[in-house]
């Protein structure tokens, strides 16, 4: 045996996805069995492969044994690659659903079968062939034993005569494997398996592959979606890029003080995601973020979910942040998503989708938490690790809000994958004292920068958003009114100071005042005493002189006659 | 001789066509169980006309027969009804035949 020989030739499906991971497509010149409860999406996975070989100007033929051939066409008419498969002639739909009442008696081959669809082979030159539903025909045989043989003997002349066939059966109840045909999912070289079951009152599709015989395969059970291009492996379709460049670039975030924090902003081609409750400013944030990648003329795709562009965009201009700008001129790209409308896996492809046809620097994603909202948290945990994943690897600077509960103000546990793989993590939160609510931000971490470890006030008016320095009191960090009345508390007291000196001097000015005008007072009271005292003198000298006359009546008076108080001559 | 049947506004259908691919074990054996069977109900007169799918694939498009070997009946009104497998299961084949008229 040599290499060649052993070797399996692989034949691509056209589906992105599971050509990745089967490692380049299903076993060519074999059959391939595709295994499924009913509406698992096995007859789509047949006719996409067709319509797919058919884009590249290859043949086909399906064989149909459980839908009518009017049914298939519709099927096909659904996905957006139906159309050109159906005015196709470069295949042949072959009804072969057993007749309605048929009935067996005794065993039966299906070379009949094979040369059949070999005749519709050589006519369409078909490169891919797909019996759809086989357990419909191989029911009718009485020995299990037979009907497993003869899957067997399909296999064998696919290898006989090259062909690549895809095999379908439906599964029943637990197993695997149609009712009938127990122990056949390990019978040929590779073996699909499909899946549809609910998980929180959403279809959750997947694919796996459980044998793929001589090859590296994944093996796990994919996620899986069924939208307008037919199956997809959200996760798996991108292809691997080798090397991703770290970027020593600092973006601004667009609030000068919160890149002072942040050591210059956040690296090119880092993510960050901004957790808080509800009204904590996450989007204002993250529209201040998009608004200055616009105003370095980057394009940003900026994701909301369950908030409306219009509204949005309104709500984050009242608060000073322009986006209707850029987003006339195209460089931020609104996209408002409704979570509840698709499953996760569905979400991440749409987002993948709009990455790749936008191809921008940023990516904002208000709020990533609604993922929650759309299907089992496992998906969206898958879902938000491949989206990292998947912006990192194309380095793309990325914002993540994510809401928290109410009552779980950090919200560590509800998103607890994406916070472990952001690169940076901003809490914002709301400090209620003094009966008010005040925002306060903080970073938790940032890779790669030094960063402030304090809480800082957040706060927003309609020229923006901006950071409060914290007051220190003590060994508390003070903000709003509280932080208001400390400030005012302590001007007043310096102004106080100031007054109380002021009023010091004055009281000892208006002492000096005071003892000058009593001075002057005693001076005046003084004059006056002199002067009471010269009269009193003079008065006493003319009494006792007037006392001297009366004793010696000769002597005339020099002076004033004397007059009693009566007024009689004394 | 084949009996044919006569259908309104349609091509003639044989009464029974067998279909079978060359001389495959299972093709040979309903080959053998039929003729008995049709000896056995007194129908001689009636020959199963055979189609070899290996030489004349599109006849198993066109009669939705696709596996070997296979009875097919067409009633007096052009019901079309199938016996799949070698017919080795006499019951079943008598009572698929049972409606068979003896007078054709």
């Amino acid at each position: 045996m040599n290499d060649k020989e052993t070797k399996l030739e692989k034949r691509k499906t056209g589906i992105v996805g599971l050509d990745n991971v089967t490692g380049g497509g299903l076993p060519s010149g074999q059959a391939t069995l595709v295994l499924g409860q009913a509406a698992a999406g096995k007859t789509v996975l047949g006719l996409q492969i067709l319509a797919r070989a058919i884009e590249r100007g290859e043949g086909g033929v399906f064989v149909t044994f459980e839908e009518s051939p009017a049914q298939v066409r519709r099927d096909a008419a659904s996905f957006n690659w139906g159309p050109k498969l159906l005015e196709s002639d470069q295949w042949q739909l072959i009804d072969a659903r057993p007749r309605f009442g048929a009935e067996a008696a005794g065993e039966f081959d299906i070379e009949g079968l094979l040369s059949i669809v070999g005749a519709s082979i050589a006519k369409t030159r078909a490169t891919w062939i797909v019996f759809d539903g086989i357990d419909q025909l191989l029911q009718y045989q009485p020995d299990p034993r037979v009907a497993i043989d003869q899957v067997r003997r399909i296999n064998e002349y696919c290898e006989d005569n090259g062909w690549t066939l895809l095999l379908s059966g439906k599964a029943t109840g637990d197993s695997m494997a149609p009712a009938h045909l127990e122990g056949i999912e390990f019978l040929l070289s590779a073996t699909l398996v499909l899946s549809a079951r609910m998980v929180n009152q959403q279809l959750n599709r997947s694919l796996r592959i459980a044998k793929l015989r001589g090859s590296g395969h994944v093996a796990d059970e994919l996620p899986m979606i069924m939208d307008d291009e037919g199956i997809q492996l959200p996760y798996n379709e991108h292809l691997p890029v080798d090397e991703v460049v770290a970027s020593n670039e600092r973006l601004s975030s667009g609030i000068s003080r919160l890149d002072k924090l942040l050591d210059g902003g956040i690296y090119r081609g880092s993510s960050l995601l901004i957790s808080g409750r509800p009204g904590t400013a996450k989007s204002t944030l993250a529209g201040s973020f998009a608004e200055a990648a616009a105003r370095r003329g980057e394009r940003t795709l900026y994701v909301s979910f369950d908030e409306m562009e219009a509204p949005y965009v309104r709500n984050l201009s009242s608060v000073g942040i322009e986006l209707r700008g850029p987003i006339k001129s195209g460089l931020v790209k609104f996209e408002d998503l409704s979570a509840y409308a698709l499953r996760v896996t569905e979400h991440f492809l749409v987002l993948r989708r709009l990455l790749d046809s936008f191809d921008p620097h940023c990516l904002v994603i208000d709020p990533v938490s609604a993922l929650l909202k759309a299907s089992g948290t496992e998906g969206a945990n898958m879902a938000t690790e491949h989206l990292i994943d998947l912006v990192r690897r194309r380095g793309i600077t990325t914002v993540l809000t994510s809401l928290s509960g109410v009552e779980d103000p950090e919200g560590e546990a509800t998103l607890g994958q994406v916070s472990t793989l952001a690169d940076s993590w901003i809490v914002l939160d709301y400090n209620v004292r003094g009966g008010e609510r005040n925002r306060s931000l903080s970073i938790v971490k940032s890779r790669g920068s030094a960063h402030s470890n304090q809480e800082r006030e957040l706060l927003l008016s309609n020229k923006g958003i901006d950071l409060a320095d914290v007051y220190e009191y003590g060994s508390e960090v003070l903000m709003g009114t509280a932080r208001a009345a400390r400030e005012r508390e302590d001007a007043a007291a310096r102004r106080r100071q100031q007054l109380e000196r002021r009023q010091r001097r004055l009281d000892i000015e208006r002492r000096m005042e005071q003892v000058e005008r009593d001075r002057q007072i005693l001076v005046a009271e003084l004059e006056l005493e002199e002067d009471e005292s010269a009269e009193t003198d003079h008065l006493e000298r003319v009494q006792r002189q007037q006392i001297k006359q009366r004793r010696d009546p000769g002597q005339e008076s020099s002076l004033t006659p004397a007059v009693s108080d009566e007024g009689e001559p004394l | 001789m084949n009996a044919i049947r006569q259908q309104s506004g349609e091509a003639a259908l044989p009464v029974l066509m067998l279909f079978v691919t060359g001389s495959a074990p299972r093709s040979q054996r309903a080959r053998a169980n039929i003729t008995h069977m049709l000896e056995r109900l007194n129908c001689q007169s009636v020959q199963p006309y055979e189609i070899d799918l290996l030489e004349q694939p599109e006849q198993g498009i066109k009669h939705s027969v696709f596996a070997t070997p296979s009875l097919l009946k067409v009633s007096p009104t052009g019901e079309v009804s199938v016996l799949y497998g070698d017919l080795s299961e006499e019951d079943r084949l008598r009572r698929f035949l049972s409606d068979l008229d003896s007078d054709l």
